[in-house]
């Protein structure tokens, strides 16, 4: 009997290969031709609704700004985002594949896959780029998030290098910028008296920017709101009713109150 | 020795596998496609066993003949869609390259394949949006034989029975109907294909089928079938947010369309 259903697997039979699989010849950080692209910084933590997740927009090769207008929070389906940080190329193509696994598996299946079969699947992925990982050229790390129906609440997820998965039960962030905020929403969180997950949706918004700026002060490969060509950070909700973009427009409102404004709560 | 090597023992087989195939499905329970304000509609009727299923983000399968063909079928559509998808992009996904090169070709081969058993079944598929039209369906037979369809499209139990069902929906305008109005004349069809169906002996002669379905009354047969039968029905809907447009109509969404075929 076929056991069928699984995306890779198809894949494989027509002969993709994850690129990890075509690496025969070892090199080092230092020899590499080129300078590889990295993705920033990038948040998630639970606020009262469900769960915030933000990043900048930068991408880098090296000291040089490569593109300025990168979308770091990729959904994957109604309910689950990944956020990347590290390799743009490898983290597109494994989001890329994890989208079509779900939905390849929903439909195939007939009924969704587990949140845990979810989780399993990006870790399987990121096992997969460990060579890719190891010659310095393509480590991923992303964050999951997503809202599981059967808990009614948000949960994040965040990895190792080696596909190593982790539940952060409040807040997590990953990325260059991230050491320069990690103290920082621990403080928030512990000592300010208002815990990220008593924030409603305006505040966490908020917050998200002010934590995005901050890594963007010490980090020069985190982007900042740009305002020669009016680009802001990328912020996403995922409550009970799924996915939700925060626009354009909103977020310039709160910019103005909480990063821009004198009097920023 | 070969059966092509004698024309007329090669004739009679395949007629004898059309009759075979034709007494498997006749008796199934018909699949209707009808185009409505917000996209696409498939409806059938069942005991609770899903017979209508999400294929891409824009397509949709229904289908009548046996349920392990049918689901054969239906994975080969589901994977050559998602490779496709992977491979080029989600708008690359089109119901015209799966029925032509997939399901038309598997289906034309396990109708030759003499020795093995073929596909006891008949496929409906419907498209919305895509670069072959708005409201897009395909049939495809079980010899392989496929046909596109504009506005509204049924799968019954054989050929007679497709063009009874299709009177029901032939005048009705597709852009303009509302989910419910578009139940409601899906039912009438598959009432005309069950109808058919459950015939012991199909007429020959098509006026003489015709003259014998004008004097069927729809709603008390309709009525009849409800007792013991569930409504299915899933939209392609354009309204809906995000690149995936197939959902299931749950019954309190169906249920205004069955008051006019309600038992007493």
């Amino acid at each position: 009997m076929q056991l069928g259903g699984d995306f890779v697997d198809l894949l494989r039979q027509t002969g993709y290969r994850f690129p990890g699989e075509n690496i025969t010849s070892a090199h080092s950080e230092h020899d590499l031709p080129f300078v590889p692209t990295e993705g920033t910084t990038i948040l998630a933590f639970q606020y009262a609704d469900g769960v915030l997740v933000a990043g900048d927009r930068r991408a880098t090769a090296g000291n040089m700004v490569l593109y300025d207008r990168a979308d770091k929070l990729i959904d994957l389906d109604a309910y689950s985002v990944m956020a990347i940080s590290g390799s743009p190329a490898i983290a597109f193509e494994i989001a890329r594949i994890l989208e079509h696994a779900f939905q390849y598996h929903r439909r195939r299946q007939l009924q969704e896959m587990s949140l845990q079969a979810k989780l399993r699947r990006l870790s399987l992925l990121i096992k997969d780029n460990l060579p890719m990982a190891i010659q310095g050229i393509g480590a991923v790390i992303p964050i999951f998030t997503t809202f599981d129906l059967q808990d009614n609440r948000g949960k994040i997820y965040f990895y190792d290098a080696l596909g190593a998965q982790f539940e952060s039960t409040d807040f997590t962030t990953t990325g260059s910028g991230s050491p320069a905020i990690r103290g920082a929403m621990y403080y928030l969180n512990r000592w300010s008296g208002r815990r990220f997950s008593d924030m409603d949706r305006d505040t966490a918004v908020g917050h998200a920017l002010q934590l995005l700026d901050t890594a963007s002060e010490y980090d020069s490969a985190t982007g900042r709101y740009e305002r020669s060509s009016d680009i802001f950070p990328t912020v996403k909700t995922i409550t009970a009713s799924g996915l939700a973009d925060i626009e354009t427009e909103e977020l310039r409102q709160l910019h103005v109150q909480y990063v821009d404004g004198e009097d920023s709560p | 020795m070969m059966l092509s090597d004698e024309p007329y023992r090669w004739a009679e087989a395949v007629s004898n596998r059309r009759d075979y195939i034709e007494d498997q499905i006749r008796s199934g329970s018909p699949v209707v496609g009808v185009g409505y304000e917000d996209g696409v509609l498939l409806l059938t009727l069942g005991q609770g066993q899903q017979k209508l299923f999400e294929v891409y983000d824009r397509i949709g399968l229904a289908a009548i003949g046996h349920s392990t063909d049918i689901e054969k079928l239906r994975q080969a559509a589901i994977d050559m869609a998602h490779s496709i998808g992977f491979n080029y992009s989600e708008d690359d996904v089109a119901l015209r390259q799966i029925v032509y090169f997939g399901l038309g070709p598997a289906m034309k081969a396990g109708f030759d394949d003499v020795v093995r058993s073929p596909f006891l079944a008949r496929i409906l598929m419907a498209e919305l949006d895509g670069q072959d039209g708005e409201q897009i369906f395909y049939t495809v037979d079980y010899d392989g034989a496929f046909y596109r369809h504009e506005g509204w499209a049924v799968a019954g139990g054989f050929h007679e029975a497709d063009q009874l069902m299709g009177r029901e929906l032939s005048d009705l305008d597709t852009t303009s109907l509302s989910v419910v109005e578009a139940i409601g004349g899906a039912l009438r069809a598959w009432a005309i294909g069950r109808w058919a169906g459950k015939l012991e002996e199909i007429p020959t002669d098509m006026e003489e089928l015709e003259q014998m379905v004008s004097k069927v009354d729809i709603e008390s047969a309709l009525k009849d079938e409800l007792r013991d039968l569930e409504v299915e029905a899933v939209v392609l809907g354009r309204s809906l947010s995000g690149k995936n447009k197939y959902r299931n109509l749950n019954a309190d969404e169906i249920a205004p369309a069955l008051t006019p075929f309600q038992a007493d």
